[in-house]
């Protein structure tokens, strides 16, 4: 009886598995095909990856999407980490009548969709010469409340008496966050990065936005840059695709341990 | 762990005065100059016969913002070329920026409603059914040109109506999008038909030599993406109807013209001669793997057809089937896609802008002549149509057809229809009924929610 409950659970996992496997090995499957054979289906790798590369790059400027797209993605990824921390240590540690009130307000902006704000941000960004810089790129996107609200949480859980104590010692308030806190919270910065990166690395619609200087694109650009003529090369597209998705890949490879306890908030003490 | 904050910090600082400080704006320059040095080794190696690429760093620059590097981006780059050519004293340098069109769309309405009327470029491409409504929405972004010195008569009437407000012209026509045919022969023989049977007929006599294709081959004669009602609207076109009366008004319910169409499709869903594929790339995939015989659509699907190069010889182009017998507003000609350019209303270059589409794309066959080949980019320029280019028989087509010829016969035959400000809504909420009629929902039903839909975006 456990043998054929234990039979079903890893039948349902690997369906389960399948489904979110199959786009992945479909899209590098793709990358090495002609578009001719992606159209047809073809479940099998290829030989046409090295002409596929030398399409995208032939069309399009991928060393500069991708050195954009880094540079953006790293910048806006320590800068949101660090300020959001910061508040979300803030919020939970000092007292103020007021702060839960201000929380609640940050929280329902969560509730307001990007493309409702979008041009009166659009007209002060430009009021304030903004546009085709990366800092106005970022500027939106340095606070969410989703972060404030992670590194909340999980400040609830990092113990008072460490806090009272470094007090005793003489640590000034920023040398409590920076060498009691920082440290501890290793796994929630890591599923922080995690979040804000692959956020940061996929945005579009902004940077498609503000963004308007040719040499200022980036990769998911580039990609729908590729599927806006009559015709679609597949094969291309998929490289390009492939090559898009790496970077948060690989990041979320490297961080995925810390990522999982981060993000339900447990803390080596 | 000090190391680490440190660290991290000096790197947060380091990166954000490298992205924020003035003095990025050097290493912008150098990555500029190192751009231009590519850009410039990739033109010399295209065409070795330009061998002056001293002479655009003097000239004024024009920006365009247009999609799709195989066809309006290369048209742009020649057009920058035959312009430099007939204007050698003060040759212009074009930034050409690829914004797809949904792009396009989104940063105009961007621009448009933040009053940034700075961040526009001095040219770009516009789908020529989304114009009306985005005139209407924002007038001043485009350029009057009904002045400007274009001869906007040497167009086809019914591509030039698409671009006209009250009687001025804010666009010049650029590529053709009259509905063609487009079979593959062998199939069709193995269900013993020719070529010619498919030629000027009506839908009736379509769905007759389709029952005939479905049962000996076992394949529908075309696909079509679901909920998508293209079909519908080249056909309403072809007999110069459309969703909107002349005054703007909406026409959905009791529009006998929509309805025969959407009974047509119907007909055609139910027989198995048409199939629905579920998006584009499937659809796609139907005409060049063969599981149907071919496709309607406008002429730029030609480029599609002619990607499985394994074809060459077996497809063969014709006129779209006609809704009524005898009736002469009836035609076997209709439009579906192809766009315009614009003129920024507010950029400082209006005239050099109108100068260089008056000397290009208004006022060059050779330019025609130049793109024609090498995208496929049909014009809708007619002196075009009497040059060599067009007249060239077409190895990939049946018979060596000298399809591009064909094409722009038909095009001369489009019956103009209205499109209305809001024919995007229209379109899409015809789609939705659409999918419910063919599933065997009421019609008048299913045209009077479409109707009310529309209305209700249209604010009435």
């Amino acid at each position: 009886m456990t043998k054929l409950k234990n039979a079903m659970r890893y039948l349902v996992l690997l369906i389960a598995a399948f489904f979110s496997l199959f786009p992945l090995y479909w899209m590098i499957v793709s990358a090495t095909n002609t578009s001719t054979d992606v159209i047809r289906g073809k479940l099998t790798f290829g030989t046409n990856l090295f002409q596929n590369y030398q399409d995208l790059i032939a069309v399009q400027n991928l060393k500069m999407a991708m050195i954009n797209s880094a540079r953006n993605a790293i910048l806006l990824t320590l800068l949101s980490v660090l300020v959001c921390s910061i508040a979300g240590y803030g919020f939970e540690v000092y007292h103020d009548k007021y702060k839960d009130m201000v929380m609640k307000i940050l929280l329902l902006t969560m509730m307001v969709p990007f493309a409702a704000v979008m041009i009166p941000l659009f007209r002060q960004f430009g009021n304030l010469k903004l546009i085709n810089t990366t800092i106005g790129f970022m500027l939106p996107s340095i606070a969410t409340p989703f972060l404030i609200m992670l590194f909340r949480q999980s400040t609830r859980s990092f113990p008072r008496d460490i806090i009272e104590a470094a007090r005793i010692d003489g640590l000034s308030e920023l040398g409590i966050f920076l060498r009691m806190f920082v440290p501890t919270m290793k796994s929630t910065y890591a599923a922080a990065i995690t979040v804000v990166f692959m956020a940061a690395w996929n945005s579009y619609l902004w940077p498609k936005i503000i963004m308007l200087d040719p040499d200022k694109f980036t990769m998911p650009m580039l990609v729908s840059n590729l599927i806006a003529g009559y015709v679609t090369n597949y094969g291309v597209l998929m490289l390009a695709v492939t090559i898009c998705t790496l970077p948060t890949g690989i990041l979320f490879l490297i961080l995925q341990e810390s990522f999982a306890e981060g993000i339900t908030g447990s803390v080596k003490g | 762990m000090k190391k680490w904050i440190s660290l991290m910090l000096s790197m947060v600082l380091l990166l954000g005065l490298a992205a924020c400080s003035p003095s990025s704006t050097n290493t912008d320059t150098k990555k500029e100059d190192t751009k231009k040095e590519e850009t410039q080794k990739e033109e010399t190696k295209k065409d070795e016969a330009k061998k002056e690429d001293g002479a655009n760093a003097s000239g004024q620059e024009l920006t365009v913002w247009c999609w799709d590097p195989a066809f309006n981006i290369y048209a742009m780059e020649e057009a920058e070329k035959v312009y430099n050519q007939k204007n050698p004293d003060s040759p212009i340098k074009l930034n050409i920026v690829e914004t797809p069109w949904a792009d396009v769309q989104t940063k105009i309405t961007a621009i448009g409603s933040s009053g940034q009327t700075e961040q526009m470029p001095d040219i770009f491409l516009m789908q020529d059914n989304a114009f009306k409504k985005n005139f209407q929405f924002y007038p001043d972004l485009f350029a009057d040109l009904t002045d400007s010195g274009i001869d906007f008569s040497k167009f086809g009437q019914s591509k030039v109506a698409y671009s006209v407000v009250d009687g001025k012209n804010y666009g010049v026509p650029f590529d053709n999008g009259v509905v063609v045919g487009a079979f593959r022969v062998d199939l069709l023989a193995d269900a013993g038909f020719k070529p010619e049977d498919l030629k000027g007929i009506t839908w009736k006599r379509f769905i007759e030599i389709g029952e005939q294709v479905k049962a000996k081959t076992g394949k529908p004669m075309f696909g079509v993406t679901t909920g998508d009602p293209d079909m519908i609207m080249m056909t309403l076109q072809s007999c110069g109807a459309s969703l909107f009366k002349e005054d703007g008004s909406l026409n959905i319910e009791d529009n006998q013209v929509l309805k025969d169409a959407i009974a047509v499709y119907k007909e055609m869903v139910e027989k198995g001669i048409v199939q629905e594929a579920n998006n584009w790339d499937e659809y796609v995939a139907g005409f060049t793997g063969g599981n149907v015989l071919g496709t309607i659509n406008g002429c730029w699907i030609l480029a599609s057809v002619q990607t499985s190069k394994d074809q060459a010889g077996k497809w063969v182009v014709v006129d779209m089937p006609r809704l009524y017998d005898n009736d002469a507003k009836s035609t076997n000609y209709a439009n579906n896609g192809g766009s315009s350019w614009a003129i920024t209303g507010t950029s400082q270059k209006k005239e050099l802008a109108a100068k260089f589409l008056n000397d290009t794309f208004a006022g060059s066959v050779e330019f025609y002549n130049t793109i024609l080949p090498s995208s496929g980019a049909i014009a809708t320029y007619l002196p075009a149509a009497n040059t060599d280019a067009y007249k060239q028989p077409q190895k990939f087509f049946h018979q060596e057809q000298k399809v591009y010829e064909d094409i722009i016969e038909f095009s001369s035959h489009v019956p103009s229809n209205a499109t209305g400000v809001f024919y995007y809504e229209a379109k899409e909420a015809v789609g939705t009924a659409l999918v419910g009629i063919v599933k065997g929902d009421d019609i008048d039903k299913g045209l009077k929610a479409a109707s009310d839909e529309v209305k209700f975006k249209m604010g009435q």
